[in-house]
């Protein structure tokens, strides 16, 4: 008895009335579940897509269906599949496919989906390495109610992965142009992450 | 449109500012005190500091009839300061009952309540009861799930808005018997018993709310939150889902504060160190500009500074910067930091005309819209 240390017991647990024996997903807007199976057919027909050279029109339905609801597998999946589209659009084509899509019905919310895709394309490193430590990254940020974007930065780049960052910030560079700061901080405070 | 009028008081971040009803005196929270400045001419120059409070001061309301003035602090603590026969300043401790911080404070129109959210989770509503002669609280805690950012007043004195760390604005009743008339009901209720909750509202985003307020007629309620967002709802019966929500985003930093100069609009200020103008109705809100008068002047800076591809390579080699000659390490807002709070300055008939903003900067400004 003696020997406990008072200050490392976490009282916030001993409270019944404090937020940590409290289910913050209640809080936050309600995102339908999307199976890891639904997401393989969504990504297959965005790779049709793609394969029938329309990268714009894959990215616009990637990004118009991202799958909040997804388990990390699916959303790592998704995130794949968007950034190929990203990687086959030309830097030419960049600005007016924005533009694009920035002036359409709703293409505020598009842009602020493709904005959490970069950040987190950017977080993961490299394509490649990324299916590889899919399996270390299962401590979901999910279940700590954080911010998945923040959290799992892969500092040890591998070769390829200078080619991939350079697409990301080349987007990155574009988008804030057109979305301003106001997306990027839409990006932190989103509770609906890709 | 007359310039704004910039009163420069410290170097030291204004984390909330309120003037007197005749706007001859400014009280300031600086630190753990509040400061209060006398208008003098064309400056604003320091005559008293109410000093109490042992931790940084979150809020400072001046009720306009009565002069009291309630000041909240992260000491836990709210103090109602009244002035004495000889002049100096006479603080009554508020029996909040919080454990966290308290973080804002607004006095109720009617003047005899006021609010203080705070870090607990838990709202005080704060009344004077005359027979022990002090100022007491009751608590409104459901269903906060996180610390309240800020509290607003319907102009029945009844209704409370409040914006939370959880994403949420709501909206509560603090009637409180004995202290308040019977409130004529509504959009937003009929019966209206303390803590009911009347309405309890999400951006798309669910980022965090920095400010709530109010329409001057009290039927609607805007907020703006983290997410660079201002959410306007309009109410349509009680229990029943709101008649329209609308939220915009913007392609700006997030607002802090926000204010109704009138029914139809809606001023904003925040991270961005500038104002912004908001207009609208119930069929759709749109960003229509800024207070901010020298877009124009800056253009003839940005020229310059590329005037010659020569003397831009010379000042970055010799001086690490980028632009030759122009002073790039001011901002080309008024307000050279964030902007904390906004209030309204002269207001006739529901319609402000002037606002003033405290911020980061340790400047108050005063601007016409």
């Amino acid at each position: 008895m003696a020997n406990i240390n008072w200050r490392t017991i976490n009282i916030d647990a001993l409270d019944p009335e404090s937020s940590y024996n409290f289910d913050l997903s209640t809080l936050t807007p309600a995102v339908q579940p999307v199976s890891t199976a639904d997401v393989q057919t969504l990504t297959g027909q965005i790779r049709q897509l793609l394969r029938g050279g329309d990268a714009s029109g894959a990215l616009q339905g990637a990004l118009e269906n991202a799958p909040y609801g997804a388990d990390e597998q699916g959303k790592a999946a998704h995130l794949s599949v968007v950034t190929e589209c990203l990687n086959q659009i030309r830097q030419a084509e960049m600005t007016p496919l924005l533009q694009r899509m920035y002036k359409a019905e709703g293409g505020s919310e598009l842009c602020d989906t493709l904005m959490k895709y970069l950040y987190k394309g950017m977080s993961q490193g490299t394509d490649t390495p990324t299916r590889n430590h899919a399996g270390a990254k299962s401590m979901t940020p999910q279940a700590t109610g954080g911010f998945s974007q923040a959290g799992g930065r892969n500092f040890g780049g591998t070769e390829g992965g200078g080619q991939a960052m350079s697409v990301f910030l080349s987007w990155h560079e574009k988008l804030v142009e057109m979305v301003g700061p106001g997306s990027i901080v839409r990006v932190m405070s989103d509770r609906r992450t890709v | 449109m007359a310039a704004p009028e910039v009163h420069h008081l410290f170097h030291a971040p204004i984390a909330d500012h309120s003037f007197s009803s005749d706007r001859s005196t400014l009280a300031v929270a600086r630190d753990n005190n509040v400061e209060l400045y006398k208008r003098s001419g064309n400056a604003f120059r320091l005559q008293d500091e109410l000093r109490g409070h042992d931790k940084t001061i979150t809020g400072v309301d001046i009720a306009p009839r009565s002069g009291r003035i309630v000041t909240s602090s992260q000491d836990r603590n709210a103090y109602v300061w009244e002035p004495s026969k000889n002049g100096e300043w006479k603080p009554t401790l508020v029996l909040l009952r919080i454990n966290r911080a308290a973080t804002c404070v607004r006095w109720c129109p009617s003047e005899n309540k006021f609010a203080v959210g705070s870090g607990a989770r838990i709202i005080a509503v704060c009344y004077f009861e005359e027979e022990n002669d002090w100022w007491v609280s009751k608590h409104l805690k459901k269903p906060l799930r996180s610390t309240v950012t800020s509290v607003a007043w319907h102009p029945n004195s009844v209704l409370l808005a409040a914006g939370s760390t959880d994403g949420h604005a709501r909206v509560f009743s603090s009637f409180i018997k004995g202290t308040d008339e019977r409130p004529e009901p509504s959009a937003w209720g009929e019966r209206l018993p303390f803590n009911t909750v009347c309405g309890e509202y999400l951006n798309p985003t669910a980022g965090w709310v920095h400010d709530v307020a109010f329409s001057p007629s009290g039927d609607a309620l805007a907020f703006c939150a983290h997410d660079s967002s201002v959410t306007i709802v309009y109410p349509s019966a009680p229990e029943q889902p709101p008649q329209a929500v609308i939220s915009v985003s913007t392609q700006l930093l997030p607002f802090t504060s926000l204010l109704w100069s009138s029914e139809t609009e809606l001023v904003c200020a925040g991270y961005d160190c500038g104002v912004y103008r908001f207009s609208g109705s119930s069929d759709g809100w749109q960003l229509t500009g800024t207070l901010e008068k020298d877009t124009s002047q800056s253009r003839p800076g940005m020229e310059q500074r590329e005037e010659s591809a020569l003397n831009m390579f010379r000042s970055m080699d010799l001086k690490g910067r980028s632009g030759a000659g122009v002073d790039d390490t001011k901002l080309k807002t008024v307000h050279q930091n964030s902007i904390n709070t906004l209030r309204a300055y002269d207001e006739s008939g529901g319609q402000v005309a002037k606002i003033s903003t405290g911020g980061v900067d340790g400047r108050v400004v005063v601007w016409n819209l």
